[in-house]
């Protein structure tokens, strides 16, 4: 009864910590990473677009170009807001950090073309903004958004690529493995440290069933904490944010259940999911994407339409 | 074995423990040091930059508001003033006299709009602008650099070791209105 009670307990609150809404001042990344129609002015088409021809960049050289629309800025300026979402979003390579990020903010009628570190050669500011008025604000300017972020996102595309053409069949292919692998990695290694703990204590408890010894049980305890607090330290150098604190509930979940396999789990209780769109991302599909880890100094131009 | 031996392999064990720690502890300071002195640099060099777009800037304009002598002269002056500026305190005052300068420019720009819709006009005013913008990025990046330092230095027990070896807090970049405070550095360019 006991272990039950505490099975239930660790699953709810895993959950919860997972679930719960982030109380964040900028958007989240959706699953699909690179198109982020918030304030849903994009057509799927032209979504699938985005979508795709982004994959296929990163697949190139790397780099990543990220559409995010927004409602509102809700009081923050458009600088800070970009900046502030590029970072988060790690756009671009990690070495190269040739992200880019259009962001358009509906309320406000404003947008704004960050550009990564790697890329401010390539795209200096004032290079920026002729391309915006040649390019974005004609079609802004009599509200035709789609066509208007369809063609700035061209425009930055062809100049991105005829930059850096390092194609690689190679990289593609790696690139994916190794982030995939990653992730059933270290679920494995929970799963793993899980179960060996759980026989462990099995054992001990056997072991000393007659005579109260409780100081090698102690010891089991405190190193499987430390275990604990080893995996959510690598976890987290390697950013896997909340997920990471769902793969240790699994981890205590198993431990606790194989220490104790005559329970039941419990049954049909409901995630609450606080999120108003899409999927959460990372656990959800074998494909999603995510940024490369690259960061923006400041550099790019915005303008009012 | 004896409770004495057992005492002094404790003990042997318990020093080596500190010894590595001091290392590390050591170690991480270095790096959080050098990364603050880094993103100062950084400032500099996105100052620097600032200044190095006021000579277009002046010969676009001049041809157009002949008559605003003294806007273009207070301009080129604080843009010479940022140039032979030596330590980053110099450098600020240098900038915030720039923006000062720029801002009336500004007004008056208002009253000429063959200039506002000139190309390299606008061109170089989203030049200024990612410059700005970059200036108050690498000052926010310095500023979180040296909260990283100064929490680090602050706490036990790093701060046991970082006292020993004159490792002081340092300033951040404050920004009270229209005057910046500059912090008080103290290292020679």
């Amino acid at each position: 009864m006991y272990r039950l009670k505490i099975n239930k307990i660790i699953i709810f609150f895993t959950l919860l910590i997972v679930f719960i809404p982030r109380i964040n001042a900028v958007v989240e990344q959706t699953s699909e990473f690179y198109v982020n129609d918030y304030a849903n002015i994009l057509s799927e088409t032209t979504e699938n677009y985005i979508l795709n021809k982004s994959v296929e960049l990163n697949n190139i050289n790397g780099s990543q170009i990220v559409v995010v629309t927004v409602k509102s800025l809700d009081g923050i300026s458009i600088e800070d807001y970009s900046l502030q979402l590029f970072r988060e979003f790690g756009i671009g390579d990690k070495e190269k950090n040739n992200g880019l990020l259009f962001l358009i903010a509906l309320e406000e009628r404003e947008f704004r073309i960050e550009v990564g570190y790697g890329l401010e050669g390539i795209l200096p500011d004032g290079k920026v903004g002729r391309l915006e008025d040649v390019y974005i604000i004609p079609y802004f300017k009599s509200n035709k958004f789609d066509e208007g972020i369809k063609s700035g996102y061209d425009v930055f595309y062809s100049e991105i690529i005829n930059y850096d053409k390092s194609y690689s069949n190679n990289n593609a292919l790696i690139n994916t493995v190794k982030g995939v692998n990653l992730y059933i990695l270290f679920i494995i290694l929970n799963v793993l440290t899980g179960t060996i703990f759980g026989v462990i204590r099995r054992i001990i408890k056997k072991k000393n069933k007659d005579n109260f010894d409780n100081s090698s049980m102690f010891k089991c305890n405190v190193a499987y904490v430390v275990v604990l607090i080893l995996l959510l330290v690598i976890q987290s150098i390697l950013n896997f944010g909340r997920i990471s604190i769902l793969l240790l509930g699994i981890n205590i979940l198993i431990c606790a259940t194989v220490y104790a396999p005559h329970t039941k789990l419990p049954s049909g209780y409901s995630t609450s999911s606080g999120r108003t769109r899409s999927s959460y991302g990372r656990s959800s599909s074998s494909r999603s994407y995510r940024g490369g880890g690259g960061s923006s100094g400041g550099g790019g131009a915005s303008r009012k339409f | 074995m004896k409770k004495k031996n057992i005492f002094i392999i404790i003990m042997v064990i318990g020093l080596l423990l500190i010894a590595s720690l001091y290392v590390f502890k050591y170690n991480n300071l270095i790096s959080l040091n050098e990364n603050v002195e880094s993103k100062l640099s950084d400032v500099g060099v996105q100052l620097e930059r600032r200044a190095d777009l006021i000579p277009n800037l002046v010969n676009t304009v001049k041809g157009y508001i002949e008559h605003e002598q003294t806007i273009i002269d207070s301009i080129a002056n604080s843009r010479t003033k940022m140039i032979n500026a030596t330590t980053i305190n110099e450098k600020n005052e240098a900038n915030n006299e720039l923006t000062a300068a720029l801002n009336n420019l500004y007004v008056i720009i208002e009253n000429y709009p063959d200039l506002k819709a000139d190309d390299s006009f606008i061109q170089l005013q989203d030049e200024l602008a990612g410059t700005e913008n970059r200036i108050a990025v690498a000052r926010r990046d310095y500023n979180d650099a040296v909260m990283d330092y100064n929490k680090t230095i602050k706490s036990f027990p790093t701060n046991i070791i970082a006292n020993m070896l004159d490792f002081e807090e340092k300033d951040y970049f404050e920004v009270s209105g229209d005057k910046t405070e500059v912090p008080d550095v103290s290292f020679e360019d």
